[in-house]
């Protein structure tokens, strides 16, 4: 990929629209690329399944993950792509209703690099969105490690 | 025949001894067998003397202990110990076990050649009965406490699945409800007449209380189940971070906050700060219709904790209703006048309650409402603290 890529896990359609709408609004030029379970994720990620034609040196920059997923949920995701030398250093932001502190507590511990709980009001998730992206698109120096 | 002591008169009061003696006695030969034995060792095995002289100490011990006896029998007669002081079992002749806590000591001849054993026994059936019954009753009260406490931890977890479900399930529709008609506000524009502008503003506001009626309430469920950690708490601190927390959120309203200083207590600091909040945010409130917001906040310690005062000069409320405030969901005013979610004050009592205290409120219509927060001091951990969730509800 030439261009920046965000990986968006989410099953809910409607959030997945908003975070188009969103990420449109917050002025954003990347492109999202979204899978709508866990198992999908780890399998885009790490060229498995239906993606064992796709070129896994291609990783997005960005992995926006939801916790709540079908098949595999986000720790598991997690734990999957932590373990592979790969996607060991892969940005990965949990995107999450959940504000329980065990969950923020685990996931960190599970090796995710962020954790932004998801804001009900539209405008403060426009906000969120934009951080996001000044943060970890434009300001955040990535891995440069290359499998 | 019985052994002879060292005279004639040292044996008749070593027999008077045994014979009044309220504890069992026995001369045992070093082959085992009983060469005398007293009325109360009679008693306790149920036997006359006649069954019991000359035969073996073997023939009415408990089977279970016959190698215990033959074992002790050899190392005293051999000399190689001087005395035992051991629990060993005996049959009654109706065939009952009697438990005995046996002391027997090797006696010498006067040249130092081993002799004979005088034996003591201590009837210690009723006791060890009693202890056993005691263990087992323990045992079974361990058992209903390992039970309840089981069934209290899975109560935790689904009230724990649950507060997460409600997060959770309760929250992402409500970013739905929001996000679009966000969007269809943005993009109908002058497509839809200001009516429908107005009923889409709405939609949001009621999307976004019940975004914080949700909030609140799993806030309340964490109240009742957190861990608490006790340190001593600059509640005047407290106060007055969270007062200024108020003036950032709502920078058009003026204030006047008087916090008097050094107030301290005990407690969780980070619960303490929650009840503060919920206080002044209530203060805050019900002065919207007030010029400016006037609050104080005044205290002392007692012997044991800390008693404060919170106090406006807003909108107060009848005192009849005073005993509905701290319910969850109820609210004395309408939400014109200010009214929150109906769930801040419960929170506040729970977090006091939490503390060993209450609050207590006190106002008059429209001459501001003053809430007396009462708190106990924690215990520090270590210090044989209490850091479990209690359930206890303290009065309001």
């Amino acid at each position: 990929m030439n261009h920046k890529t965000i990986l968006l896990v989410e099953d809910n359609p409607d959030d997945v629209e908003l975070t188009r709408i969103a990420f449109a609004e917050a002025g954003s030029e990347h492109q999202l690329t979204v899978v709508s379970d866990g198992a999908e994720a780890v399998d885009y990620l790490l060229g498995r399944g239906r993606y064992a034609d796709r070129n896994t040196a291609d990783l997005p920059t960005l992995v926006l993950l939801d916790l709540n997923l079908p098949k595999l949920d986000g720790r598991e995701v997690l734990q999957a792509i932590r373990a592979e030398t790969a996607t060991r250093s892969l940005p990965v932001v949990v995107l999450t209703t959940s504000a329980e502190p065990f969950d923020v507590d685990e996931v960190y511990a599970l090796g995710a690099n962020s954790y932004i709980q998801k804001p009900v009001e539209f405008e403060r998730f426009v906000e969120v969105v934009r951080q996001i992206g000044l943060y970890w698109l434009a300001l955040n120096q990535p891995p440069t490690t290359k499998p | 025949m019985p052994p002879h002591l060292v005279d004639d008169q040292d044996d008749a009061r070593f027999r008077l001894a045994m014979a009044s003696a309220g504890i069992g006695m026995a001369i045992v030969s070093l082959e085992g067998r009983f060469l005398d034995v007293n009325p109360a060792l009679c008693r306790m095995l149920g036997r006359d003397s006649g069954e019991l002289l000359g035969h073996l100490v073997h023939d009415i011990s408990h089977p279970d202990d016959l190698p215990l006896t033959e074992r002790l029998r050899q190392q005293l007669a051999s000399g190689e110990i001087p005395s035992v002081d051991v629990e060993k079992r005996y049959t009654h002749r109706d065939g009952h076990v009697v438990e005995v806590q046996l002391n027997a000591a090797l006696m010498r001849d006067a040249d130092g050649a081993p002799q004979y054993v005088i034996s003591q026994f201590r009837d210690v059936t009723a006791q060890r009965a009693a202890e056993r019954a005691l263990q087992a009753a323990n045992d079974h009260l361990e058992q209903r406490v390992q039970e309840r406490t089981a069934e209290l931890e899975a109560a935790h977890r689904r009230l724990e699945a649950f507060a997460y479900g409600v997060s959770h399930d309760l929250r992402a529709p409500l970013r739905t409800i929001d996000g679009f008609a966000a969007q269809l506000a943005r993009q109908a524009g002058e497509a839809l007449d200001a009516q429908a502008h107005e009923q889409l503003a709405r939609i949001r506001m009621a999307s976004a209380r019940m975004g914080t009626l949700i909030d609140s309430l799993l806030e309340l469920a964490r109240i009742g189940r957190a861990v608490l950690k006790p340190a001593p708490v600059d509640v005047s601190l407290l106060a007055e971070w969270v007062a200024a927390e108020m003036q950032d959120l709502h920078p058009a309203r003026p204030a006047l906050v008087h916090v008097q200083p050094g107030l301290e207590v005990v407690g969780d600091e980070r619960l303490l700060k929650g009840l503060l909040t919920q206080l002044l945010r209530n203060a805050w409130q019900f002065s919207a219709s007030r010029e400016r917001v006037d609050v104080e906040v005044e205290g002392a310690r007692n012997g044991h904790g800390l008693q404060f005062v919170v106090r406006d000069r807003g909108i107060g409320f009848d005192m009849a209703y005073a005993g509905k405030l701290f319910e969850p969901f109820q609210r004395l005013h309408g939400s014109e006048q200010g009214s929150g979610d109906g769930i801040g004050l419960t929170i506040a009592q729970q977090i006091a309650a939490r503390h060993h205290g209450g609050i207590r409120a006190e106002a008059r219509p429209d001459a501001g409402a003053s809430f007396h927060v009462e708190l106990r001091d924690l215990q520090v951990p270590g210090d044989n603290g209490d850091t479990h969730a209690t359930p206890e509800v303290a009065s309001a």
